[in-house]
């Protein structure tokens, strides 16, 4: 430092202020006669408006050979209605100023409306249409398909995707669901079909085994009457959830290459499975997994990006894949360390990184990292919980989890009264360094080698 | 005029206050109580269009050197220091500005300003050549996983190019190149600070649960010293014709999955009310699901698995229409294109239907509403509108703007502007795909 880059008056770090209360919104629960319960939250000033609807079509409910059935039926609801053509229902939505989501996935199905408040009546309205009386005509279906048929390329393109596939792949019993494709391969989709589509529906969709979540400023809206005109008519006789059963992972430490001749870069994807929200080592995993690779100065950045510069960023994280009701057994989580580093530093940032887990598990985080890792996990949570669209995600993942509605919110308590060593030993557990499969894809040619030299398990190449 | 989703008297009741110090660093406040974050914004006015050759890419370069110390901030310590608080921090860098933001816990207001204030004032004392060479391999890590290794990376790099005639500010990206990377040396970091990184070129928007009276206070106490410099560089002329006047043309034959149309055209200038107009003309025909293109390609033809078009508003050069096509199956280029020089053409001929103009009224003002919900989108906007346009109140109209625009000016702007001869098109080939089938959406499925 030299004084003739400080011209200015330093002053000292300013103290914090007074902390002012935040508490995660506490929803109302309730229901209509049809059996489909609501979980609302006012926001106030939200003048944009988030519902979440919970469909009870897990992937595991697709029938044998079908894989993908699921996406393809919750998009096909908006893809025409007994009242609107799919044109005509893509034109309404948008004259409401709505966008409409669909998705499915292990834990169930999602259709997820954002609208401004002043027109959710009309937007509720439509998403009524399209749960209770969707058309699934032929043509609409035949379409969906083809763009499903025509996209499988292009993810498969995407080092990224590529890699989760790779890794489900690795990862599970060839028998289970999680092991393939979550919107299916070309040749399920190829098979599905209308009439296919439209059972799929009947068996799985019915509100007793939904619920929505309206959250927004919702001060000068008759909630009750609004839902009474429009979800309260989808009705359907009653039935049982899905059973989804648990399952099980290899952990045998290898590593498999997917190979992309000529790649500049490598995609890391290293994956495990731990335990879902239920089990009570969960505040402490988020705790360890925030300090492994949660941002730029946890301890994976901090040697591979900041001091060695082999990447844009790494980042350690968990998702859910199956979290029964707590009655029904426990549950898994897919944890994962990902990243892309040039492929030159291929095989020395996947040394580092394991340099890194040893160091964890020899020396164990310290109290400084600890705090650090709560204090931004919790006091972030005003800020991002700031607009409806998060809450109302939040409170859909709960209730999908099978997860009470003030989960979150007793969250933030319980990782602050996680301790240091409780955070270690979970993150530790999580990640032992010899079981972790690694795949990679990137240029086999030219990485196969350095990586089988650090010893880290067999190494395989499969092509792209 | 539209019909809008809110009461748009005063924005839902937003205002901000605007304030200038001493040393010409402006300030825009404005208050909202209804949650306790505060969003601190700087935006510098300086982007890619300031960089010369053999330097691009040195703005963003330049930005991530922003978040590596100062004189009394150490190394990741403004990280940190932000996380730590519970907030959450980054910065980006655009053809036309620099913008970096910390969005905290209310209580934590004073630290943001703090942390911004050491490192305008100090950053030279902390930049070093380890950091620089650390986050000169760290950008080329980011050029390499965003742009080089994904399919079609470089396409809005190559559209640019073609769009904006060599030499011209904005004819390359704020990624900049691996070479002009490799080639920036300390003394141009340090150069680049002193002519740009200069309080009276910067605006601050602090927006959220503040005490307007305490922040003034703060933000004069720590930025007030800063002195004021003058050492920016003037910025070459940006000016160009409003029609390329010929289409341009390039074919990339390329490792990628489907093969691909995409044009960019040059459209009105930000800050007009044809900019506006272009934005819902290019709304009206290519965002969203009930859009022209979509209907005519996605869903009747079933040539295309997506057809995007969207706007990049520029303040400072043409702005910039993005039209991007995916093909289906074995669908060719040209089958696409004779559908999308007919659809353009109607469009230009007979205007949006006003069942058309109303639905992109809708998704633009849904658009706006999404950015104003958050403190931190708002004190973007309010740093936009001082910047660029000199004037931040023009934030809280930007919709009412957007919604007064009528069919006749979407209709004028789409023929004025929509035009082969104002688009450089980049058609994506397929290595090792076969030849397209001779016709039919059926041809490459069986």
């Amino acid at each position: 430092m030299t004084d003739a880059d400080v011209t200015m008056d330093l002053h000292p770090m300013p103290a914090a202020g007074q902390a002012r209360d935040w508490a995660f919104p506490a929803p109302e629960r309730g229901g209509l006669p049809t059996g489909l319960p609501v979980l609302r939250c006012q926001r106030p000033g939200q003048q944009l408006v988030a519902v979440e609807i919970c469909l009870d079509a897990p992937l595991d409910a697709e029938p044998d050979g079908l894989d993908g059935i699921a996406t393809i039926m919750v998009r096909a609801l908006a893809q025409g209605t007994a009242q609107h053509s799919a044109e005509e229902f893509a034109a309404e939505l948008e004259r409401c100023g709505a966008t409409l989501q669909a998705s499915a996935d292990f834990l169930g199905a999602r259709v997820s409306l954002e609208v401004p408040a002043s027109r959710l009546h009309r937007a509720l309205g439509l998403l009524t249409e399209a749960l209770a009386e969707p058309a699934f005509a032929t043509t609409e279906i035949e379409r969906l398909v083809g763009n499903r048929l025509d996209a499988i390329p292009i993810e498969l393109a995407n080092p990224g995707q590529r890699a989760a596939i790779q890794l489900a792949h690795e990862l599970f019993p060839e028998s289970a669901r999680m092991s393939r494709p979550r919107q299916g391969t070309a040749e399920t989709v190829a098979r599905i079909d209308a009439a296919a589509v439209r059972a799929f529906y009947e068996a799985q969709l019915r509100p007793v085994t939904a619920t929505a979540v309206v959250v927004g400023d919702l001060s000068e809206i008759d909630l009750d009457a609004m839902l009474a005109g429009t979800l309260g008519r989808w009705a359907t006789e009653t039935g049982a959830p899905a059973l989804v059963p648990p399952v099980t992972a290899r952990d045998d430490g290898r590593v498999v290459i997917v190979d992309r001749p000529g790649a500049v870069q490598t995609q890391m994807l290293i994956g495990r499975l731990g335990p879902d929200r239920h089990d009570p080592v969960w505040p402490a995993l988020v705790l360890g997994t925030y300090c492994l690779g949660g941002t730029l100065t946890s301890r994976l950045d901090r040697v591979l990006r900041e001091e060695k510069g082999y990447t844009y960023g790494v980042r350690a994280g968990t998702q859910v894949l199956h979290s029964p009701a707590p009655d029904d057994g426990i549950g898994e989580a897919l944890l994962a360390i990902s990243g892309s580093v040039d492929t030159a530093s291929t095989s020395p940032a996947l040394d580092d990184l394991r340099t890194v887990l040893r160091t964890l598990a020899a020396d164990g985080l310290t109290d400084a990292e600890r705090d650090m890792a709560v204090q931004n996990l919790v006091l972030v949570a005003p800020l991002r919980y700031e607009t409806a669209a998060p809450v109302a995600d939040t409170l859909a993942d709960q209730v999908q989890q099978h997860l009470p509605d003030d989960f979150q919110a007793q969250l933030y308590g319980r990782l602050g009264e996680t301790s240091t060593a409780e955070a270690t030993a979970a993150v530790v557990t999580a990640w032992p360094e010899n079981r972790m499969i690694t795949i990679l894809v990137g240029d086999a040619a030219q990485i196969r080698g350095p990586v089988e030299d650090l010893g880290i398990g067999p190494v395989s190449v499969v092509a792209a | 005029m539209g019909n809008p989703a809110v009461n748009r008297t005063g924005a839902a009741g937003q205002t901000a206050t605007e304030h200038r110090l001493a040393n010409g660093l402006r300030l825009v406040l404005s208050e909202d109580h209804l949650t306790p974050v505060a969003a601190v914004c700087i935006w510098y006015d300086v982007g890619s269009r300031h960089e010369i050759a053999g330097r691009t890419g040195l703005a963003h370069l330049f930005e991530h050197l922003m978040f590596q110390g100062s004189a009394q901030v150490k190394g990741n310590g403004h990280f940190e220091l932000v996380q730590g608080a519970g907030g959450s921090l980054n910065g980006t860098t655009s053809f036309e500005r620099t913008n970096y933001f910390e969005t905290m816990p209310a209580h934590q207001l004073e630290l943001a300003l703090w942390l911004e204030a050491d490192r305008m004032g100090t950053l030279l004392a902390a930049l070093d050549d380890e950091s620089l060479d650390n986050q000169r391999d760290v950008v080329k890590n980011e050029r390499r996983q965003r742009y080089d290794n994904v399919p079609y990376g470089t396409a809005f790099e190559r559209l640019i190019a073609l769009a904006y005639p060599e030499g011209h500010p904005y004819h390359h990206t704020p990624i900049g190149s691996m070479a002009d990377l490799d080639a920036a040396t300390l003394a141009d970091a340090r150069a680049f600070f002193r002519a740009n990184y200069a309080p009276n070129n910067a605006v601050l928007a602090i927006v959220g649960d503040i005490d307007p009276r305490q922040t003034l206070e703060w933000a004069d106490k720590y930025f007030g010293s800063i002195p004021a410099h003058d050492g920016k560089m003037p910025l070459r002329n940006a000016e160009l014709p409003d029609i390329i006047g010929t289409e341009i043309r390039q074919v990339i034959r390329e490792n990628v999955p489907a093969r691909a149309l995409m044009a960019a055209y040059r459209l009105p200038e930000d800050g007009t009310r044809e900019c506006d107009a272009a934005d819902l003309a290019v709304t009206v025909l290519g965002n969203g699901m009930s859009s022209r293109l979509y209907n005519r390609l996605v869903r009747h033809d079933r040539t295309a698995i997506a057809a995007d078009f969207g706007l990049m508003r520029l303040a400072g050069a043409p702005s910039l229409g993005w039209m991007d096509v995916k093909a289906s199956g074995g669908t060719g280029v040209p089958q696409i294109e004779a559908a999308v020089n007919e659809e353009l053409a109607r469009f230009s001929a007979d205007g949006p239907s006003p069942e058309e103009l109303e639905r992109a009224q809708a998704q633009l003002e849904r658009e706006w509403l999404d950015r104003f919900s958050t403190v931190a989108g708002r004190a973007d906007e309010l740093c936009r509108y001082s910047v660029l346009f000199g004037d931040p109140q023009l934030a809280f109209s930007a919709m009412s703007r957007v919604l007064d625009i009528t069919a006749a000016e979407v209709k004028a702007v789409a023929a004025a502007r929509l035009r082969p001869d104002n688009r450089a098109v980049l058609v994506y080939e397929p290595t090792g795909s076969p030849e397209p089938a001779a016709a039919g959406q059926d041809g490459a499925r069986q």
